[in-house]
């Protein structure tokens, strides 16, 4: 298959991520919206590195994924200190910021 | 006929269709299992790629770990029964026209730029060379991958610790 | 120094010099008088730097030194200086001498003043001589005009000089606004005429008279302008009404100010300019027709008064008018003679009419009476005084009156001749109405009108050596140029017909007869007197009404505008501001719906921003 091919799928993947970052109302599932959004760009990279012949893609994307795992750790970290806070996971109760 | 097409085009919907279900789905532990299935995907997907490395990379660290520590953070959190998405209608249509203007907008944009089709070869050993890569010339951020790391791990600690 | 130049500089820059030293040395000023005797001394080393210059001036020629002071491209736009012939010099002899006079009668007649202010007073003396040498001496119109809005500026100052008197400072704000409308017709039309003519210089626009180059399309609308600011400066009617609420201020100052010098600024500049008024007359004719109507109804107001200093003031008005009409026949010379001569006189009065007020205590006449046995020094002068303002022979106003007449006629000016005629009648008979009131009969009752004294023309005294010799030197001087006059004629630049001189007499002795009558004798009555003129009478109490007439306009016209600019300004201009803010505020109060706090709706914006990009780029970029 051509790069078209991958390219599109990561973008039809990084759309339905963005989708669930914004509609999830729990936080937990807007991390997983993430997730999807970041395997995305995973799969361009790849794909790019392989359709341009050079591995340097390859090495880029282990960073990315080991960036990834990092913030989930550190994001989950937090959920559970919100929830140990406001007894909520749910997005829509944490507007302390609000305008 | 190529198997290749076809292992693409079926390890393409299976991603597709789990990353659907990741998103839809009412019950937040069954999205982190759909989000497990779509991480195992998308490691076919680098196979197809001639990325094994990186296939097993992500067998490793996502489909594995990423996975376990949602599960983990669900558990704590008590909620394995996930909210009604019908009730955040607002965001919905939000969520529904950007996702879908992006990915037109994505979708155009790749499509009007004629692309390669051919692989071009790859330097013999793959892993190899992403291994060397990241020794010689990509030393220092592989160096600070370790201390991101470390303040990872700190800070999930620090941030995780039961209350005095 | 033999330079009139040089002369006259020294008289001009003595004043100065006084004056910055009292104004920059505060312990000095305050210090009363210490201060005084500077501001007298300077006043009298300026005075025979004066007389010395106009000696050597009378025999002709000109000294004009000058500073370049504006520069342009083509030579400086105007100079600063001093011009010296024999006009300014004769003028400046005039003003220093009344002004070393006064200044040597406030010794004694502000002895009760505080040091601080009698300190303040010396420094507005010498402000005031120094600001109207450079008036006099001014050699081209941008120093002139500076130097009479000093002037004006110094007789604020001085009619409010005691301050704290609701009444004087509102006759000071009165004067200033009055002269004020003048001095802006002043200043447009001398704007005009340096576009007219280009220059500013008065010897250089002289040569383009003489020479014809000035263009005579419009100038009579610029000296009719430059009449204006005489008319504010001079009391001309209408703008005469600043000049007998200016008597609020110190006798002294009145002397000064309001008799011999600032008021005569007016009358000076149109002598000064007279080259170009001959030029226009129409405009003329207008200045001797409004001088000989100014000079009769202030007569006629003069009539009606019972304050000493009022009377001197419409007889100011008055003498002022007949300067007026003089030029305005066309023999500027004629009225530049009564100019120096009333000088001497009204001053002379001015400052006997001190000495009774301040021995007596009050101004009312009808609080004096009898003085003529209790000061018998002040009754001589103030008689010569009043002699020379009736026009009697062989005393100084004679002389100048009976030419200032002759002048009428011979230009033939008809009406205004006998205009002019009717009010030397009333001049003498209201000057000795003062007489007879106030220096004859019997001292009057103790608490009539005097509020401080009891019966105090009894006890009243003559005045002091300080007040005493001033009045003394004006009397002499008085008499001898009266005596001068009356010995060595002049040539005149008309001819007087031969019944000029019985008439003027005459007129002045029936003025002083129906007096005699009236307020000695007793023989005719006073108020069946008035009563034949009740209409007159009655308009003169009320001032004719003009007063009135100026408060109406100021209420009605300028207040209005100011409210209208004011509203203007509040719900307009302020509106728009206050508009803009109050949308700024509506705006921000908008915007800030969209700090949701969700974090969702950010993502939404990043992706929204990420999807414009993609746009842009790709299809507008």
């Amino acid at each position: 298959m051509g790069l078209q091919a991958y390219l599109l799928l990561a973008g039809a993947l990084f759309a339905i991520g963005l989708f669930g970052v914004i509609t999830r109302r729990n936080t937990i599932g807007i991390l997983l919206g993430i997730e999807l959004m970041l395997n995305a760009v995973n799969i361009n990279l790849v794909a790019f590195a392989r359709f341009n012949g050079d591995p340097v893609g390859m090495v880029f994307t282990v960073f990315t994924i080991c960036i990834t795992v990092a913030e989930v750790a550190l994001g989950l970290a937090l959920v559970i200190l919100i929830f140990r806070v406001r007894r909520t996971v749910i997005a829509d109760h944490l507007d302390i910021l609000r305008g | 006929m190529s198997l290749e097409p076809i292992a693409f085009a079926a390890l393409a919907a299976l991603v597709l269709a789990s990353a659907l279900a990741v998103v839809l789905t009412k019950n937040l532990f069954h999205s982190v299992l759909y989000l497990a299935l779509s991480l195992t995907a998308t490691a076919g997907i680098f196979l197809t790629l001639d990325a094994e490395f990186l296939a097993a990379i992500q067998l490793l660290l996502y489909a594995g770990g990423v996975v376990t520590i949602v599960v983990f953070a669900i558990v704590v959190t008590e909620r394995l029964v996930g909210d009604r998405i019908t009730q955040t209608s607002r965001y919905l249509v939000n969520g529904a026209l950007a996702a879908g203007a992006l990915l037109i907008a994505v979708w155009g944009t790749v499509r009007s730029v004629p692309l390669p089709v051919a692989r071009p070869p790859l330097p013999g050993d793959v892993t190899r060379a992403i291994g060397q890569a990241l020794l010689t010339r990509f030393v220092l951020p592989f160096e600070l991958l370790g201390v991101l790391f470390l303040a990872a791990l700190l800070g999930a600690i620090y941030f995780a610790r039961p209350d005095e | 120094m033999t330079d009139t130049g040089a002369l006259t500089l020294t008289a001009l820059l003595l004043p100065a010099a006084a004056f910055l030293l009292l104004a920059i040395v505060a312990p000095l000023r305050r210090s009363g008088r210490p201060a005084a005797y500077v501001s007298v001394l300077f006043a009298a080393g300026a005075l025979s730097s004066a007389v010395r210059a106009w000696a050597i001036s009378a025999r002709g020629g000109y000294s004009l030194w000058l500073w370049p002071w504006i520069p342009m491209e083509a030579g400086p736009l105007t100079s600063v200086g001093v011009l010296a012939d024999a006009d300014s010099t004769l003028m400046l002899v005039l003003v220093a001498g009344v002004s070393f006079l006064v200044q040597l009668y406030s010794l004694g007649y502000l002895a009760d003043e505080s040091a601080p202010s009698l300190g303040r007073y010396y420094a507005y003396q010498s402000l005031f001589a120094f600001s109207m040498m450079g008036l006099v001496l001014a050699p081209n119109f941008v120093q002139l005009f500076i130097c009479w809005e000093l002037v004006g500026l110094c007789s604020y100052l001085l009619i409010g000089y005691w301050y704290r008197r609701p009444e004087a400072a509102r006759a000071a704000v009165k004067a200033f606004w009055t002269t004020k409308a003048g001095d802006v017709g002043l200043l447009i039309g001398i704007v005009l005429l340096y576009r007219q003519a280009g220059t500013f210089d008065f010897l250089q626009l002289l040569e383009l008279v003489d020479a014809g180059a000035l263009p005579l399309a419009g100038l009579g609308a610029i000296t009719f302008c430059i009449y204006l600011g005489a008319v504010g400066k001079s009391a001309q009617f209408p703008l005469h009404v600043w000049l007998p609420d200016a008597m609020e201020g110190p006798t002294p100052v009145s002397a000064l100010i309001h008799a011999a010098t600032m008021v005569t600024a007016g009358v000076y500049l149109l002598v000064r300019t007279a080259w170009l008024f001959d030029q226009t007359p129409e405009v003329l004719e207008i200045v001797g027709w409004v001088g000989a109507f100014t000079a009769l109804l202030a007569a006629t107001l003069a009539c009606v008064q019972s304050d000493i200093k009022r009377v001197l003031a419409y007889s100011t008005v008055s003498q002022l008018g007949y300067m007026m009409a003089a030029i305005g026949a066309g023999f500027a010379s004629v009225g530049f003679l009564h100019l120096l001569t009333h000088g001497v006189f009204k001053a002379l009065l001015f400052l006997g009419a001190g000495a009774v007020i301040h021995a007596v205590g009050s101004n009312d006449i009808f609080a004096m009476g009898g003085l003529r046995r209790s000061m018998p020094q002040t009754f001589i002068v103030f008689l010569v005084g009043t002699l020379s303002l009736a026009g009697i022979p062989f005393f100084a106003g004679f002389f100048s009156k009976e030419e200032i007449l002759g002048a009428m006629w011979a230009g033939g000016l008809g009406i205004p001749f006998a205009m002019l005629a009717l009010a030397a009648f009333l001049t003498a008979f209201y000057m000795f109405r003062v007489v007879f009131i106030a220096f004859f009969g019997a001292p009057a009752a103790a608490g009539h009108g005097a509020p401080g004294g009891h019966g105090a023309a009894a006890h009243a005294h003559d005045a002091p050596a300080s007040m005493a010799v001033p009045l003394w030197i004006l009397a002499v001087l008085a008499v001898a140029i009266g005596v001068g006059f009356a010995v060595r004629h002049p040539e005149a630049e008309f001819a007087a017909p031969a019944w000029l001189t019985p008439l003027a007499v005459g007129l002045a002795v029936a003025g002083i007869l129906l007096a005699w009558l009236t307020y000695h004798r007793r023989a005719v009555d006073a108020a069946r007197l008035s009563g034949a003129f009740a209409l007159v009478r009655d308009a003169a109490a009320n001032r004719f009404w003009l007063d009135d007439a100026f408060l109406a306009i100021y209420r009605g016209v300028i207040l209005g505008v100011s409210r209208l600019v004011g509203w203007i300004d509040r719900y307009l201009v302020d509106g728009v501001v206050n508009l803009l803010s109050a949308w700024a505020l509506g705006a921000g109060d908008r915007l800030r719906r969209i700090q949701s706090g969700q974090p969702q709706d950010y993502v939404y914006g990043v992706a929204l921003g990420v999807l414009l990009l993609i746009v842009w780029f790709r299809w507008l970029g």
